[in-house]
């Protein structure tokens, strides 16, 4: 920006020197002394600028990211001809006090003004160039790793005083998906802070009654290469639950795999995941639950249908190769913690999904058909279920072989396996007239949804996910959701847990991580600061209120999975 | 403007006392300012054009620093709690308060008179200088002031309650039996 207002200068153009006129205030007659003055306090007010930008106006539009910087430059450079560059001649003046009049205020010249205006834009688009990717990092590095543990006082952990206790938990978001073709990494726990904060998010699970932890380490930074485990991203955090709590519902693989696996269609993936879970288990043998891989569902459909994450196909066979590859891996996860920890209890969350068509139209009857029984691929294939006649003709044109069906569907389901069910506000949607899917909002509501996945499956359930956007009515909505819960356990569904998502607010939340924007959502019990949000407060209301009825104090259907 | 300043999730909802913690913090953050208008002389200046004594203008400069701190609160809402980035957050409003104040309301109150030469330089280095201080105290006597975990649980209105939409008694037919 400096430059060019010095080479426009150098050309003869009326250039107003911005810097050498905030110096002239201080210069006290030495001029070299002033320029450098001006210069260093004109980098600082850039700096801040920038800053700001990064902070409050980067990526509230859908603009290119250029455009955003032009934009932006223009309000340091009207402020630069309304208000600085008047005051600074006030400033210069030999007195103290000055009438200020309109006639005699300091006018630019237009050539002046368009050089402020010009020399900002190069500023805003420089500002906009650099600033490219706030949150995650290049693939194949490492952000700072966590610090050690430091002395504190810990609340008590509520979970360990009542062993068959209803699951009242929360989750520390943990995505570490690859967009920009596998070159940039997206990790939640890097960009919500918690490597920094692990110790602090974990007192604040104790403080809030939370009894169990959805915990997903990250996978691809300690999973170097075959054989090879840098344990020193979970060790402390780790030996704190242990000791301290709450108990770990350990998710091995959220989302993403380590960079050295490639894609999640590698045919070597589910052998390497069931090597990095036997070692998980044997490093932390106390360790009773697990989520093998979360949301095997979104996962394949983000990275094959939609094109946000990893593989970045838009290709219905890939979807299918994809979901029979997570369900392999899931299993051969599931078996290699079975051989070191025979009691594990495993939580398989997924997505509780429903589509409605809009109508009539036999396509989008057809299309909302495929999209219910797609919904319950890889649960199908993880909890020996048949599929439909539908499904299996489409794996089949899709190059899956029969014998390959017949070893899912002859698979002997551990008997400790929960079916976790994840709803959120878009979770229902509609097949519109034009083919697009819209969502619906909480039409039939999570009862309706989650019964349907309860009477295929018959496995004890348990609500895995739920938060809203609005922090604002997100009491309402933690409210509705546990009604739900309580009404399908009255029912007489074998429902053993529940879970607001996340314990800290969430970063790019509404776009799926798909773009490295760095924008927050209030959607956490705390946000990134660890201050309490108002739903944080009604969920702990609601666990002091229900944690000691009998009928959650010993979980009949906990107790029946557990022995 | 909201929008725009969403980061932390913006709404301080109704755990925390945004507007108490920028009155304390503004005040607070005040007096190294006031040493600065001090040492440039512009406190007698803006005395002289105010037509106020030098006590009754420092009364009023606080009083205007407590409303501009709650203001700063209000407007910043939990980005304000950042303790890495408050500092330039207090900064960017004092600028914004010296533009405004300096530039506009105080020539207007005054019909025409405002400070120049070293004076003005003071205003305007003492109010970054306030909100550099303001941008530092805040997110450190926040937390005193937050609704606490044990206590803000226990409010009704976060109860069950909630489930209702927004809250209220139901009405209309064969919604109006009480126990």
């Amino acid at each position: 920006m400096e430059a060019v207002s010095y080479a426009l200068k150098a050309l003869g153009l009326p250039v107003f020197d911005l810097a050498a006129e905030l110096g002239s205030v201080v210069d006290g007659g030495n001029r070299t002394l002033g320029i450098a003055a001006g210069l260093l306090a004109h980098a600082g007010v850039g700096i801040a600028w920038a800053l700001f930008y990064a902070y409050f106006f980067w990526g509230r539009f859908d603009w290119p990211r250029l455009v955003q910087g032009l934009v932006f430059a223009t309000i340091p450079a009207v402020l630069a001809v309304a208000i600085v560059v008047p005051q600074l001649h006030l400033m210069q003046l030999h007195t103290d006090i000055a009438r200020v009049q309109w006639r005699d205020m300091p006018f630019l010249s237009a050539g002046q003004i368009a050089s402020i205006f010009l020399v900002h834009a190069i500023y805003g688009v420089t500002v906009g160039a650099i600033y490219r990717r706030p949150v995650g990092y290049r693939a194949g590095h490492s952000p700072p790793p966590p610090p050690p543990a430091r002395r504190m006082e810990r609340t008590p952990d509520r979970g360990r005083r009542d062993p068959h206790g209803f699951l009242f938990a929360t989750g520390i978001e943990c995505s570490y998906p690859t967009i920009d073709g596998g070159r940039w990494r997206r990790d939640q726990l890097q960009s919500t802070g918690h490597y920094r904060h692990w110790q602090q998010d974990f007192e604040l699970c104790r403080k809030m009654g939370i009894t169990h932890l959805r915990y997903g380490p990250p996978l691809h930074l300690i999973f170097t290469a075959p054989g090879k485990y840098d344990w020193a991203w979970v060790d402390e955090p780790m030996a704190e639950l242990e000791r301290y709590g709450p108990e770990p519902i350990v998710d091995l693989c959220h989302f993403g795999i380590p960079d050295w696996l490639g894609s999640l269609e590698n045919p070597d993936l589910p052998q390497a995941l069931g090597e990095y879970a036997a070692a998980f288990a044997e490093r932390y043998p106390w360790v009773r639950f697990y989520t093998p891989v979360n949301e095997m569902f979104v996962c394949t459909r983000m990275s094959a249908i939609d094109g946000n994450w990893n593989d970045q196909k838009e290709d219905d066979g890939a979807f299918v190769a994809i979901a029979f590859n997570l369900a392999s891996a899931s299993i051969a996860m599931s078996d290699a913690i079975l051989n070191v920890r025979p009691d594990a209890v495993f939580i398989n969350s997924e997505s509780s999904d429903f589509t409605q068509p809009c109508c009539p139209d036999p396509q989008i009857v057809e299309l909302a058909e495929l999209e219910n029984e797609r919904r319950f691929l890889p649960l199908d294939l993880i909890y020996a279920h048949d599929l439909s006649d539908r499904m299996k003709a489409h794996v089949r044109e899709r190059g899956i072989a029969d014998d390959l069906l017949l070893r899912f569907r002859n698979r002997e389901v551990p008997r400790r396996s929960v079916l976790g069910l994840d709803y959120y506000e878009w979770n229902e949607r509609l097949i519109d007239t034009d083919g697009n899917i819209r969502s619906l909002g909480e039409l039939f509501g999570w009862y309706v949804i989650a019964n349907q996945y309860y009477q295929r499956y018959r496995r004890p359930m348990m609500h895995t996910e739920t938060n809203r956007m609005d922090a604002s009515d997100a009491p309402r909505w933690l409210w509705r959701q546990w009604h739900n819960v309580q009404l399908l356990r009255k029912a007489g569904v074998p429902l053993v847990g529940f879970t607001w998502y996340s314990l800290t607010d969430q970063i790019d939340w509404n776009i799926g991580l798909s773009e490295a924007l760095g924008l927050v959502f209030p959607v956490g019990l705390f946000d990134l600061n660890r201050d309490v949000r108002v739903v944080g407060l009604a969920y702990k209301q609601l666990i002091d209120m229900f944690r000691d009825e009998p009928d959650f104090r010993d979980c009949k259907d906990l107790a029946e999975l557990m022995n | 403007m909201a929008g725009f300043l969403s980061a932390h999730g913006y709404d301080p909802g109704p755990t925390q006392r945004p507007l108490l913690a920028g009155c304390i913090a503004g005040v607070l953050a005040a007096i190294p300012a006031v040493g600065v208008l001090w040492k440039f002389g512009s406190i007698f200046v803006e005395a002289t054009i105010l037509g106020l004594t030098v006590p009754l203008t420092l009364a009023c400069g606080f009083a205007a620093m407590a409303c501009a701190g709650a203001l700063y609160g209000r407007l910043f809402g939990r980005a304000a709690n950042d303790r890495l980035g408050g500092w330039l957050f207090g900064m960017a409003f004092g600028f914004a308060l010296w533009a405004a104040g300096a530039a506009f309301v105080l020539p207007i109150v005054s019909r025409g008179s405002t400070p120049a030469g070293p004076a003005a330089l003071g205003v305007a280095v003492s109010l970054l200088v306030w909100g550099f201080a303001v941008g530092l105290i805040f997110p450190i006597i926040h937390p005193y002031l937050h609704e606490k975990l044990e206590t803000g649980s226990t409010s009704r209105d976060v109860g069950p309650r909630a489930a209702a939409s927004n809250g209220k008694r139901a009405k209309g037919r064969g919604a109006s039996h009480s126990l």
